[in-house]
């Protein structure tokens, strides 16, 4: 591929992680570490989305119940289970997901716009999809996945 | 005597004209004023009875020949009448949980077998099943179920117990209806339909084949208008 193509549609690397049966990416560059469930601590009076804090490294940070986000059922952790520490534009915070996968690349082209057939509000971290392995890649757009009320809410734990 | 008696009659019918005439011009209050001691009381009328001979139509009235073609009057197609319900069409009729319903061929591209569960987006609403791949195509599949019963009673269809077996692919290649089961392909006639005048409240059903008791559903009026993002 040209230089020119390579400016045109640039790759980008995604990790990729599962909730239920949906295969998930966030940009790598927002991705600071993976851990291993740990002790989470609950927050007395915190909505139902935040699943508690943890002390990492002397820093407090929220953890997200991401299946209650998309609006998936909660399950109990296991093995697999991870704790994605990410960096959104002003915050850092971690994000409980099923199991992570594995690093994909992808050009933009590959990259193509999800439907949104509701709220705009509840859709709109969802950036894209992509077909990958036989099925499909939902893309998320982290800098949105919090609104600017809810990341002022994150700063109160 | 009798010219003085002449002279009295003439003022006495003077001052009665003068009288009447003041009378006419006198204007008619609009409302009356009531005391409050005064009373309305009714008044009751005579009522004349009235008796009604039967008409006798003595003159035989004039025959007109009109013939049966005349009589039925062309289908005027209504406003929000789609073009394909004009004249006859083919339909491909499906059932929806108990439901049987009918959708022209047209606005259908294709039906597929369900092998595979869409990949559900987050924060779509529940009757957005999700995306398919198919035929090099990204198809939005719905459920049919809760477009057309409702939330209240779509939503209590347990999708992992109770899957859809069928999709039915809009002809723009964007939409998929799922469906339980595909039943035939049939003809449909304008004037064995019911139509729907009013389509304020559920716009995609526009009508019912007489016969069958089927509802003949437009899809383009069932389906989301996506949004651009």
């Amino acid at each position: 591929m040209s230089d020119d193509n390579k400016q045109n549609d640039p790759i980008m690397q995604w990790v990729t992680f599962r909730l239920g049966d949906e295969k998930y990416g966030i940009n790598v560059m927002q991705v600071q570490e993976v851990l291993r469930i740990s002790e989470i601590a609950p927050v007395p009076g915190a909505p139902s989305y935040v699943l508690g804090i943890i002390n990492l490294r002397g820093n407090v940070v929220t953890v997200i119940d991401t299946r209650n986000r998309f609006g998936l059922m909660s399950i109990e952790t296991d093995d697999a289970s991870r704790v994605v520490i990410i960096e959104t534009e002003d915050h850092i915070i971690g994000i409980l997901v099923d199991s992570v996968a594995e690093v994909v690349e992808l050009r933009a082209s590959e990259i193509e716009t999800a439907p949104n057939v509701g709220n705009d509000e509840t859709s709109k971290y969802i950036q894209g999809v992509t077909s990958r392995d036989n099925e499909l890649l939902i893309l998320v757009d982290l800098n949105k996945f919090l609104s600017d009320e809810e990341k002022q809410e994150m700063d109160l734990f | 005597m009798q010219p003085k008696k002449l002279d009295q009659q003439i003022v006495q019918q003077d001052i009665a004209l003068d009288s009447y005439l003041s009378t006419l011009l006198d204007e008619i209050p609009s409302h009356v004023e009531l005391d409050e001691e005064d009373e309305i009381k009714a008044v009751p009328l005579p009522v004349k009875q009235v008796k009604v001979s039967s008409a006798i139509v003595k003159k035989p009235v004039a025959q007109v020949d009109i013939k049966a073609e005349e009589l039925v009057k062309p289908l005027r197609p209504l406003a929000v009448m789609p073009d394909w319900a004009k004249d006859e069409f083919q339909a491909l009729f499906f059932k929806v949980d108990k439901l049987i319903l009918a959708t022209p061929l047209t606005e259908l591209l294709r039906t597929i077998k369900v092998e595979k569960a869409p990949t559900k987006i987050p924060g779509q609403p529940s009757w957005f099943m999700g995306l398919l791949d198919t035929h090099d195509q990204r198809i939005g599949v719905l459920d049919t179920g809760q477009l057309i019963f409702g939330k209240s009673i779509g939503q209590k269809r347990d999708l992992d117990k109770q899957p859809f077996q069928r999709i039915l692919i809009t002809q723009d290649g964007r939409w998929g209806l799922a469906c339980d089961e595909i039943l035939s392909i049939g003809k449909v006639e304008p004037d064995k339909v019911r139509w729907r005048t009013l389509r304020k409240k559920k716009p995609w059903l526009i009508g019912t084949v007489i016969d069958e008791l089927t509802a003949v559903i437009d899809v383009n009026h069932l389906v989301p208008h996506r949004k651009s993002n």
